[in-house]
């Protein structure tokens, strides 16, 4: 069945409550506020961008490091690799375990992945997040709790869908990540209205359905 | 649920809807089913060889499969028939008259009613009723009636035998005997108010009885003293089974007025009536083992 979600496997989960402050500064953190970390890999990278996102509204916690891996979780390093890894820093062990408890139900729950063709060989990811935490609207360059649709597909349908979702709703693209990624898909961040943000993300959803069944109409 | 998922199940709906759907696969070739015969086998185990000669239950018949033998399949349907015909049979209006009884009725018109409506069998109607009080002896000590019962078939075989065997045997023990009655559509319970009309002593109602698989031809006789409206199931003394493969007429007849001699001895009857008192003669006398007897051939 078409656009069955796809739920994110968290493969790793590590804490380091007390980290080297060489090593947290070769992440991008600071050593005076990041010395304890938390640390996952998961094998689907934009879910777990908006759950690391998530995660930092419910702890104080920064996301020093994120970053997706060459070529998917298809073509990993090796079997925890996944597609992405995710680092919490925060001065408290206890605010990691918050920040990880929120990210964990946030890929399990919300986050995730569609099956566009009903065959698993195209998805799509058309996620509305209706108030931005601080580390996407830092990247986004938005002010926090504005909402935001996270519009992901493989090249050819991001591109259609894209399109489609800018003409079906009076949204604003805050930015555009065209292929190829370090996943070969194609990313977009779109703002407006939470309304304006779903009709978008709605549209490209069914854009994308669209072309993976007539892929040379 | 988040509500990005909400909104794709939505989305997911809306799409599907509008896909007609899939043709059904194609139905593939189903064979046959192997034509297996089974051969009757029969009962082998000695204890059911031997139960079966002592009883008409459904013993010793051996099997096909896990199936009945169609023998004994047949041989089912034609007992039940027999029990469904004498259910269903009607006492004509004139047996009575031509085996020299006097013919009542109870309340009942019909034979549908009959069978629907216990209680007004069990009542005389009131051209009845004059004929009980205009043509019947008063007080006699006994007072027998055949009745139809839940099987005509039953009475028109043997109840004037019965009748006369009774009448008979009671004779002989110097009891006297009411006018022979024959009531249609009657219930046990007709007995109290024959009997209460009459004024005799003991009433006695001989009757067919409700059909058994393949025994259509049974009676019981029913006994009460001092008969009147009100008494009960257990101020009653009853024989049943009274047919060729059961308790045989003279035997029957013989306890029957030996109940009607000790009710009028002991003044009572019923679960009250003291039937240790009498002895050897109230018992049931020994008879032969009943045997299932073959209503169809097959093969």
């Amino acid at each position: 069945m078409i656009l069955e979600p796809i739920v994110p496997n968290v493969l790793s989960v590590r804490r380091l409550p007390n980290a080297d402050p060489a090593m947290i500064r070769a992440y991008g953190g600071d050593p005076e506020r990041h010395r304890s970390l938390g640390l996952v890999t998961v094998d689907q990278d934009d879910p777990t961008y908006v759950a690391l996102d998530e995660a930092t509204k419910h702890a104080p916690v920064d996301v020093i490091f994120a970053k997706s891996f060459y070529a998917g979780s298809a073509h990993a390093s090796g079997r925890l690799s996944g597609e992405i890894l995710g680092v919490f820093g925060a001065t408290e062990p206890e605010s990691i375990e918050h920040a990880l408890e929120a990210c964990l139900r946030c890929l399990q729950h919300d986050a995730c992945f569609y099956d566009a063709d009903g065959k698993g060989t195209v998805t799509v990811f058309p996620h509305v997040i209706a108030s931005l935490g601080e580390y996407l609207s830092k990247e986004a360059g938005l002010p926090p709790g504005e909402p935001m649709a996270y519009l992901v597909a493989p090249p050819i349908e991001a591109s259609i869908a894209l399109d489609a979702a800018l003409k079906a709703a009076a949204v604003r693209a805050v930015k555009v990540m065209p292929p190829p990624t370090e996943t070969n898909f194609s990313a977009a961040w779109l703002t407006g209205t939470l309304d304006e943000c779903e009709a978008a993300a709605m549209a490209y959803a069914a854009a994308v359905v669209e072309v993976a069944g007539a892929p040379k109409r | 649920m988040s509500r990005t998922r909400q909104l794709i199940a939505s989305l997911r709906d809306a799409l599907g809807s509008a896909e007609p759907l899939p043709p059904p696969p194609p139905l593939p070739d189903v064979p046959p089913p192997p034509a297996r015969v089974y051969t009757p086998r029969p009962e082998k185990r000695p204890f059911a060889e031997e139960a079966a000669k002592h009883t008409t239950a459904l013993v010793g018949i051996g099997h096909v499969g896990t199936r009945y033998a169609t023998e004994v399949v047949l041989q089912f349907q034609a007992e039940l028939a027999v029990a469904h015909a004498a259910v269903g049979a009607l006492l004509p209006d004139d047996w009575a008259a031509q085996n020299g009884f006097v013919g009542i009725k109870s309340r009942v018109n019909d034979h549908r009613e009959f069978l629907l409506r216990p209680d007004l069998g069990r009542r005389l109607d009131d051209d009845s009723l004059q004929i009980v009080r205009s043509k019947c002896t008063r007080n006699p000590d006994v007072q027998i009636i055949v009745a139809d019962g839940l099987s005509a078939v039953a009475c028109m075989g043997s109840g004037k035998a019965l009748y006369e065997a009774v009448a008979r045997a009671c004779g002989a023990r110097g009891l006297s005997v009411g006018t022979p009655l024959c009531a249609r559509f009657a219930r046990v319970w007709l007995e109290d108010e024959i009997g209460q009309e009459v004024g005799a002593k003991v009433a006695m109602i001989l009757l067919g009885e409700r059909p058994g698989l393949g025994t259509g031809d049974g009676l019981s006789a029913y006994v009460v003293y001092d008969p009147r409206c009100g008494k009960t199931d257990g101020d009653r003394n009853m024989i049943s089974n009274i047919h060729p493969r059961g308790t045989p007429i003279e035997d029957a007849a013989r306890r029957l007025a030996l109940f009607a001699a000790a009710m009028i001895d002991q003044r009572t009857s019923g679960v009250t009536l003291d039937l240790a008192r009498l002895g050897e003669a109230g018992e049931r006398a020994p008879r032969p083992p009943q045997v299932r007897q073959r209503l169809v051939e097959h093969g």
